[in-house]
């Protein structure tokens, strides 16, 4: 048998006085599509970033492939695992190309021309090839999110992390972002999303999981989630985020 | 007395005089230069590492980087420069001027860099961090090309600010500007409107031209669609 590739396992952290997260366990399998969802303030997103190392967990262990993150190196670490933030994050005085081609300049070591070309290559797979000489400040919101897809698809990422990659744009720009989304979770992409979009959860989770205060409440497929689910605080959660962001 | 009135009493001969001595001029604003452009490189060599240090170093590196341009920057530049030629003999006079200006300016260059640094948004650091940049890369590549934009209205003040005090290298014996203006106004002293108005008439031509430079450059590296 083989390890799965992501293993969170009771994991707790805080920071100072405050408990985030209160050991939380869960598994991915490749080609897994997991959704997080949970009230502000759940620690939905403490959760994303333990598993690239941008924050440090207090107790339990976190592995991808086999190996616990705290084995290895951790530019290597996150080199493996794809980040997608919320405000794009988008390196401001680099163009779309560029923002693609400096990971893999500086830490794939690959050359300019082979950097360009998968960069280009990468900006076309989410549709913005005529943007690649754009700059950031240049670009709409769904335009920017899409290139920050591929600055971290273009790493060749195990699993891919995205941190509420919707929540920051205009209504009328969601559908684009999650379309490129979708795509990706056909294409068979390990993907850990933390979203409101329960149409993106139904359409493409394989699992949604529902975090509260802290502590992982309950987990499983979207129709058991949403048509049966075990808690009432789940039931309560779901159905009020699902009148707000049904949509798709 | 009013300046009106000096101007008046100033006899034609006294511009005449300064006219007479321009190269006396010309050497003296050519040494003002070349003190403003050493001790401002030495500044920016000096400055721009401590910036990092400020913004991104561990205790140690900041305990050490902290206080000495606390106290730099707390002392006179007068004083700075009496210690360096004086007390700690360094010569000739132009290197020790150079090497008290260039350390008086690394102290508040650092500052400029440690605030721009610090006014990138966080996300830049950690989106870098995210993509497998070491600190060291996201720092080169991601903060500081946006930091160093963003000094350049900092920048521009403390060139404005040296090329000014360069004058202070008088106080150890230095021709330059100043200097040579005190010597011009001894042998003729009915010039010493015309004389001093002469040197920082150069000195404002100097900070002009040099600032508007500088702000071309920085229209030129502007980031296209941004506020900087």
């Amino acid at each position: 048998m083989t390890d799965p590739l992501l293993d969170v396992d009771d994991v707790h952290q805080s920071y100072g006085e405050e408990t985030v997260l209160e050991g939380i366990s869960f598994e991915m399998e490749r080609q897994d599509v997991k959704v997080l969802v949970g009230p502000s303030g759940s620690g939905k997103s403490t959760m994303l970033r333990c598993i690239n190392r941008l924050t440090d967990i207090d107790d339990g262990d976190i592995s991808l492939d086999g190996d616990s993150i705290y084995d290895l190196d951790v530019n290597d670490l996150r080199r493996q695992v794809g980040m997608v933030f919320q405000d794009f994050n988008l390196f401001a005085h680099l163009t779309a190309l560029e923002n693609v081609t400096l990971g893999l300049k500086r830490v794939l070591d690959y050359g300019e021309r082979e950097a360009v070309e998968k960069a280009a290559w990468q900006l076309e797979a989410v549709g913005l090839r005529e943007q690649a000489d754009s700059y950031p400040a240049e670009l709409s919101g769904g335009q920017k999110q899409r290139v920050g897809i591929a600055r971290a698809l273009a790493m060749d990422p195990k699993l891919m992390l995205f941190d509420e990659p919707t929540s920051a744009l205009d209504p009328e720009l969601i559908g684009e972002v999650l379309e490129v989304m979708r795509e990706l979770a056909d294409e068979g992409m390990t993907m850990l999303v933390v979203t409101h979009e329960m149409g993106f959860a139904k359409q493409a989770a394989t699992d949604v999981l529902f975090l509260d205060d802290g502590k992982l409440v309950e987990q499983g497929p979207p129709e058991q989630l949403f048509e049966n689910p075990e808690h009432d605080r789940t039931a309560a959660f779901l159905s009020r985020l699902t009148k707000l962001h049904g949509g798709q | 007395m009013d300046p009106t009135q000096l101007l008046l009493q100033a006899g034609v001969g006294d511009w005449e005089f300064v006219w007479r001595q321009r190269q006396f001029f010309v050497d003296g604003t050519w040494l003002a230069v070349k003190l403003t452009f050493f001790s401002m490189l030495l500044g920016f060599v000096v400055g721009l590492p401590a910036g990092v240090v400020e913004a991104y170093g561990g205790r140690y590196s900041k305990g050490v980087v902290r206080p000495l341009g606390v106290v730099v920057r707390g002392t006179p530049i007068l004083v700075i420069i009496s210690l360096t030629y004086f007390a700690f003999g360094v010569s000739p006079a132009f290197v020790a001027a150079t090497l008290a200006l260039g350390v008086r300016s690394a102290a508040y260059q650092s500052q400029i860099f440690r605030g721009a640094i610090e006014s990138v948004e966080s996300g830049q650091m950690e989106a870098a961090r995210a993509v497998g940049l070491s600190k060291l890369d996201a720092i080169r590549h991601v903060v500081l090309p946006q930091a160093l934009r963003r000094s350049v209205p900092g920048f521009q003040n403390e060139f404005t600010i040296v090329l000014k005090d360069t004058s202070i290298a008088y106080a150890i014996g230095v021709a330059e500007l100043l200097k040579r203006s005190y010597d011009l106004f001894s042998i003729q002293t009915t010039a010493a409107l015309e004389v001093f108005l002469a040197a920082s008439l150069i000195y404002f031509v100097l900070t002009f031209t040099v600032n508007r430079g500088i702000e071309q450059l920085h229209d030129r590296v502007a980031i296209p669609g941004g506020n900087q």
